[in-house]
């Protein structure tokens, strides 16, 4: 259907209750630089598309020491994109955004709606797996909130119930001696959609790492965290023989298929090569 | 030439320059009117139902419901619509086409072919009806692949034809004593080269829009290059006069070759505007475009060359064989084209090629800038390069060596003129320091060892015109109006490559007034000269050449009318920058103006110049170098710079003819490297039918360019020399990357596009082989 | 249902009649005759439908024309600054042959303008990193980049010269 009903309602329980009411070809509307594409190209059937950005208390941004940053469902990529203390703070996090779509695409797409799209290769979701983002969610219950690594239970699926509405994001502060990268592997310099994403997010004390969280993007059903990876690093002097180590053991943690992007065996490869190359990065960066 | 021309001259006041060119002015305020702005009362909107089966009979086709559908206007399947097999491609009674299409059958011959057409009176309405039109498919067998179709017994996939799911009988040329000339070599090489499927790509989706009048006079605008053939082949199908058909086009949003056919959504659009009596709009998704567009030929070649030590050529022997895809479009042509191709570049008295086009159940190939000559020198100047690597020699100076030069015979049979490849070959070297850039960078990056960079050159010569394929005809019609300034009428299209402006800047330079005093009519068949189109690199050339003669003819007409009121004669006058006065006596004179107004006894003159030219050809060449840089990790390839050395006999618009070259090359690179529209090998279903997963170059990908051209070698057949420039640049990019990349890593590349896969399949068997030699 | 929405289309107050589910590419170019936006795919990779909203360039496509109720929409239509008189980079784009076909031009004027404004001496890796969201398939990039690099020049002269004038 390319007509689909469209509603504007004013309060988190008004887009609840019609969430739930009108069944399931209702779809929540932020950015719509998902949903729209995929009615126009007929990938999902929509009945009705539920605009929530009249819904006050979800547009904010702030950052402290304690908790971390925080932002809400209807923070646009661009935003946090260009605020300076999100690519000194949390440069992984940066990067991917300047990666996501395009700059017009980024001046409406919502982190949130893009991680509730859940895309094996979204690029937001690595770097705030890496850093252990929560989300929070609404339902008619109350609200509740999870870990984001928790957030996920296939490609495309959450674990959010029909009526429930993800309301924002909160990013713990980095660790003092930490470092953050990520990187995207594509075939052309914007526009792509991640082959391989990978997410670095390291602890350490001088040389030596205290801990590691990588997140492989596109090489499995959800975003992974590669913990043979994770466990050679735990620990271990930061050379370059324990950064390869680390790199070849990510292989094994990712589960890629074949498409036409491109083959499982490249992904792999890929896995292998960056992150390495995101481990060195992160290294060489600073708290 | 025609002798009322003035022979070449030096001192050019408007040619040669970068004229402010007047259709851009629109384009850059967005008042330009392109075919999907146009929204007439009461205009309904068209769409198609297209097959999700590569190869079927359509056994029950049911539009009940579709009709029934609130706001649909009218459903059209193959039995309400004129059987007629057409060309597809419209130009006329020509080598290049092939008559295999109806416009709607009741069989499918590749997934997406359009089965039914419906008008609503929305978009929506209309995309929401074709899920109400009911199609009962009988499968039939499929072949996605040349081979298959041409094993014995493969299903066939067309009544017409040679058979044996040839679209064109096989395109053989002989010319010397080839096994003479392999028992003859010091050495031989012997390849296989293929490529893959980009497609155009155009900015603007096809669109047309068609009104029928009450006197039965269909008025249709669509983005079009060919808007006489368009007019001829729907009046032919459609059953009127031409004189019932008028085809308009205003701006129009890239080509590329591919919009040359005539799509049957174009015939559909007339029809559903026939049937309700309304206006219809049809426009592709960015998914048609893909879908139902035209792609270049995949392609399988073998090449065998015999070669001295000394590096010059004993003999060559060629076999490719296009994939046409289901149906012939431009395959005629790009078969002929493509192979005879071959007997040229490189010298070599001994050739023996063989073409084959070939009927799969694939998207159809058709016309796209280069038109089967970027595979077939894909494959000779990399085999080129191979030698040169053979014989420890530089690629430049072995392609200098045997650089098609004057005399030589080109592939149109005639004689080329003049050394233009050699020309750009060593300008190109000097300017990028060829020589000394391969031997000194060759350190490793020591801070990212991974990095290996590399150095190619490439090839290429092509011909302005579609002779003798086809035998063209330029026209022109320039009036000079009575207060003198002119209208120059032109069928030429605007496609966007400055054509107008060019036109307009040889009728002005001819006539010897201002630029600005120029205007240029197009686009309504109704009211300007036949033109065949805009493909073949021959605007310039063709309609060109006839604006000249045009411009002169009124010239003469002018002089005459000044010489009657300034009582002279008129070999005694000059026109200058709109000021006519004797060539002794600047300073008495006249302005054209004042030629043409009405003066005593004498009426306001309204002068009408014509010019009609019928070309051969003129062959322009190109040579270029570039940089690369290889990941050996991740197997990206990197284009860093780009020089393009372009001959083209004389420049008329620099800033455009750049303009040529630096968008071809971005069209090249992306064949070269990322650009493939995939189809299922299984199903023939599209798999990346949209701008993510067919990649362009963007951008941040586009290397810097440094684009040079060169009046080498003018061919007296064009405008004061000048040749064509659209398709040399993307004929000559793919194996300069190709040669850099070996440069780079040693790897032999033979095919396109070249994936980072294959860089690292490549690199990790080149490791695993040097280990074991 | 058409629903009316009120907006402020280049500077001045319009209204437009829209149903729920169209685009405001769709209504830009079919409600309100504005066709200099172009529709390149429909699905925002393109960048042809490049429009303001509020100063923020996104792709009309990918916008419901309902959302822009109440808001400031700038189209290609209203660069020039008044009249007879274009912009620079209009000019520019004209002089340095950065227009060929033409289609993706509006889009890319749209992003160049509000690079420019973000950044008046842009370097050219963020020139091209600005228009990474735009295709052409014609110019091959470089007298885009040209353009711009030559527009930012002459808006900063034209700066200065107001400045000491």
């Amino acid at each position: 259907m390319r007509r689909f009903a469209y509603h504007e309602p004013a309060t988190l329980e008004d887009a609840s209750r019609l969430l739930t009411d009108l069944g399931d070809d209702a779809h929540v509307f932020a950015g719509g630089t998902d949903l729209l594409v995929e009615i126009r190209e007929r990938l999902r059937r929509v009945s009705d598309v539920v605009n929530i950005k009249s819904i006050p208390g979800m547009s904010d941004i702030t950052w402290d020491e304690a908790t971390g940053l925080t932002f809400g469902a209807l923070v646009t990529a661009r935003q946090l994109e260009t605020l300076r203390g999100v690519q000194e703070t949390y440069p992984n996090f940066a990067e991917a955004l300047r990666q996501l779509g395009s700059i017009q695409v980024r001046g409406r797409a919502t982190v949130v709606g893009n991680i509730c799209r859940a895309s094996p290769s979204a690029d937001t979701i690595p770097p705030l797996i890496a850093d252990r983002a929560i989300i929070h969610i609404y339902s008619p219950r109350g609200m509740r909130r999870i870990p984001l690594a928790e957030f996920f239970t296939g490609p495309g699926r959450t674990v959010l119930a029909r009526g429930e509405i993800a309301t924002g994001i909160v990013v713990p502060p980095p660790a003092r001696q930490s470092g953050r990268a990520y990187i995207k592997h594509g075939r052309r310099k914007a526009m792509e959609l991640a082959t391989v994403g990978v997410a670095v997010s390291l602890e350490r004390d001088g040389d030596r790492c205290l801990e590691a969280r990588i997140a492989l993007g596109a090489v499995g059903p959800v975003v992974l965290r590669a913990a043979g990876a994770e466990a050679i690093l735990k620990g271990a002097d930061l050379t370059d023989e324990t950064l390869a180590r680390a790199g070849e053991a990510a292989m094994a943690d990712c589960t890629p298929i074949s498409n036409v992007r491109a083959s499982a065996d490249y992904r792999r490869n890929m896995v292998g090569v960056l992150t390495r190359r995101a481990l060195r990065t992160a290294m060489e960066a600073n708290a | 030439m025609n002798k009322l021309t003035r022979p070449l001259q030096n001192d050019f006041r408007i040619i040669g320059k970068s004229v402010k060119r007047e259709d851009v002015i629109e384009k850059v305020t967005g008042e330009g009117t392109y075919v999907a702005d146009l929204k007439p009362a009461g205009m309904l909107y068209g769409k198609i139902k297209r097959a999700d089966v590569a190869h079927a009979r359509i056994k029950r086709i049911d539009v009940s419901r579709a009709l029934a559908y609130p706001g649909v206007k009218a459903v059209l399947t193959h039995g309400d619509v004129p059987r007629v097999l057409h060309y597809g491609s419209p130009h006329p009674r020509s080598a290049s086409c092939t008559r295999d299409q109806y416009i709607l059958d009741d069989r499918v011959r590749f997934w997406g072919e359009g089965v039914a057409a419906v008008a609503a009176i929305s978009e929506e309405i209309a995309d929401e009806a074709l899920d109400l039109v009911e199609v009962e498919y009988e499968e039939l067998p499929a072949v996605f692949t040349p081979e298959e179709a041409m094993k014995p017994g493969a299903p066939l996939i067309h009544d017409v034809g040679p058979g044996g799911n040839l679209v064109l009988d096989p395109v053989k040329v002989e010319r010397g004593d080839v096994d003479k000339g392999f028992a003859e070599a010091d050495f031989i090489l012997e390849g296989e080269y293929s490529g893959g499927r980009p497609v155009p790509a155009y900015m603007e989706p096809n669109v047309c829009l068609a009104d029928w009048d009450g006197a039965g006079k269909l008025t249709f605008w669509t983005s079009t290059q060919t808007s006489f053939m368009v007019r001829g082949i729907l009046a032919e199908v459609l059953g009127l006069p031409v004189n019932k058909v008028r085809v308009l086009v205003d701006h129009m949003g890239g080509g590329f070759g591919a919009k040359q056919d005539c799509f049957q959504h174009e015939f559909l659009c007339a029809l559903l505007a026939r049937a309700t009596r309304r206006p219809v709009r049809m426009e592709f998704t960015r998914r048609e475009t893909f879908v139902a567009g035209r792609s270049r030929h995949p392609f399988k070649l073998w090449l065998k060359q015999g070669f001295r030590n000394e590096g010059t050529l004993t003999a060559r022997e060629m076999k490719i064989v296009y994939d046409s895809g289901a149906y012939g479009s431009h395959t005629p042509g790009v078969t002929i084209v493509g192979t005879t191709s071959a007997t040229s570049l490189y010298r070599c008295e001994n050739v023996r090629l063989e073409g084959r086009g070939v009927y799969t159940n694939m998207p159809i190939a058709g016309a796209f800038r280069g038109y089967g000559v970027v595979q077939t020198y894909f494959a000779l100047d990399i085999q080129m390069d191979e030698a040169a690597v053979r014989l420890g020699m530089d690629p430049a100076a072995l392609k200098l060596k045997n650089a098609v030069r004057d005399g030589d015979i080109a592939p149109s049979g005639h004689a080329i003129i003049g050394r233009g490849l050699e020309a750009c070959i060593q300008t190109g070297a000097a300017r990028f320091d060829w020589s000394a850039v391969r031997t000194q960078n060759r350190r490793p990056d020591r801070a990212r060892p991974h990095l290996r960079k590399g150095w190619g050159l490439g090839c290429e010569m092509h011909g302005s015109s579609a002779y003798p394929g086809i035998k063209e005809q330029g026209n022109a019609l320039l009036k000079v109006n009575e207060d003198g300034s002119v209208t120059l009428m032109t069928g030429a299209a605007g496609l966007g490559t400055g054509a107008h402006t060019a036109l307009a800047q040889i009728a002005a330079e001819e006539l010897g007034v201002p630029f600005k005093s120029v205007s240029v009519v197009h686009g309504d068949t109704d009211a300007v000269p036949w033109d065949i189109g805009a493909f073949a690199s021959h605007t310039t050339y063709l309609v060109g050449s006839a604006t000249r003669m045009a411009a002169a003819e009124a010239r003469l007409a002018i002089l005459e009318r000044a010489a009657e009121k300034l009582q002279t004669t008129a070999k005694r006058l000059t026109i200058f920058d709109g000021v006519i006065h004797p060539t002794d006596a600047p300073d008495q004179g006249l302005t054209v103006a004042e030629a043409m107004g009405p003066s005593k006894g004498i009426p306001a003159a309204n002068i009408l110049g014509r010019g009609t030219y019928e070309p051969t050809k003129s062959y322009s060449f190109a040579a270029h170098f570039v940089e690369v840089t290889v990941d050996t990790e991740t197997g990206l390839v990197e284009v860093d710079r780009v020089l393009p050395v372009h001959d083209v006999g004389k420049v008329i618009h620099p800033i455009a003819a750049q303009g040529q070259i630096e968008g071809g090359i971005q069209q090249g690179i992306g064949h070269t490297l990322t650009e493939d529209y995939i189809v299922d090998p299984e199903t023939g279903r599209s798999l990346n039918a949209g701008l993510v997963d067919y990649k362009m170059p963007l951008s941040m990908d586009m290397p810097d360019i440094d684009t040079v051209i060169l009046e080498a070698a003018p061919d007296p057949g064009g405008p004061w020399g000048a040749k064509g420039v659209g398709e040399d640049p993307i004929i000559a990019i793919g194996p300069a990357i190709a040669n850099a990349i070996f440069d780079a890593i040693g790897v032999r590349f033979r095919h396109y596009p070249i994936t980072p896969e294959d860089v690292l399949n490549a690199l990790a068997n080149k490791e695993a082989h040097d280990a074991g030699a | 249902m058409k629903q009316i929405v009120e907006l402020t289309l280049n500077g001045e107050p319009r209204e437009m009649a829209a149903e729920g589910h169209r685009s405001l590419l769709d209504c830009l170019r079919e409600e309100l005759g504005l066709t200099g936006t172009k529709k390149g795919c429909d699905v925002g990779d393109c960048g042809a439908c490049t429009v303001f909203v509020d100063g923020q360039p996104i792709n009309a496509c990918l916008m419901l024309a309902v959302e822009a109720r109440g808001r400031t929409v700038e189209t290609v239509e209203g660069l020039r600054p008044e009249g007879d008189v274009l912009h620079p980079l209009q000019e520019a784009f004209m002089r340095h042959g950065a227009s060929q076909c033409g289609f993706c031009t509006p889009g890319i004027l749209m992003m160049a303008r509000k690079l420019l404004e973000e950044n008046p001496d842009p370097t050219d890796a963020e020139i091209r990193f600005g228009l990474s969201g735009n295709i052409c398939r014609c110019t091959g990039y470089t007298k885009i980049f040209d353009a711009v690099r030559s527009a930012a020049r002459d808006i900063r002269q034209a700066g200065q010269q107001e400045a000491t004038s």
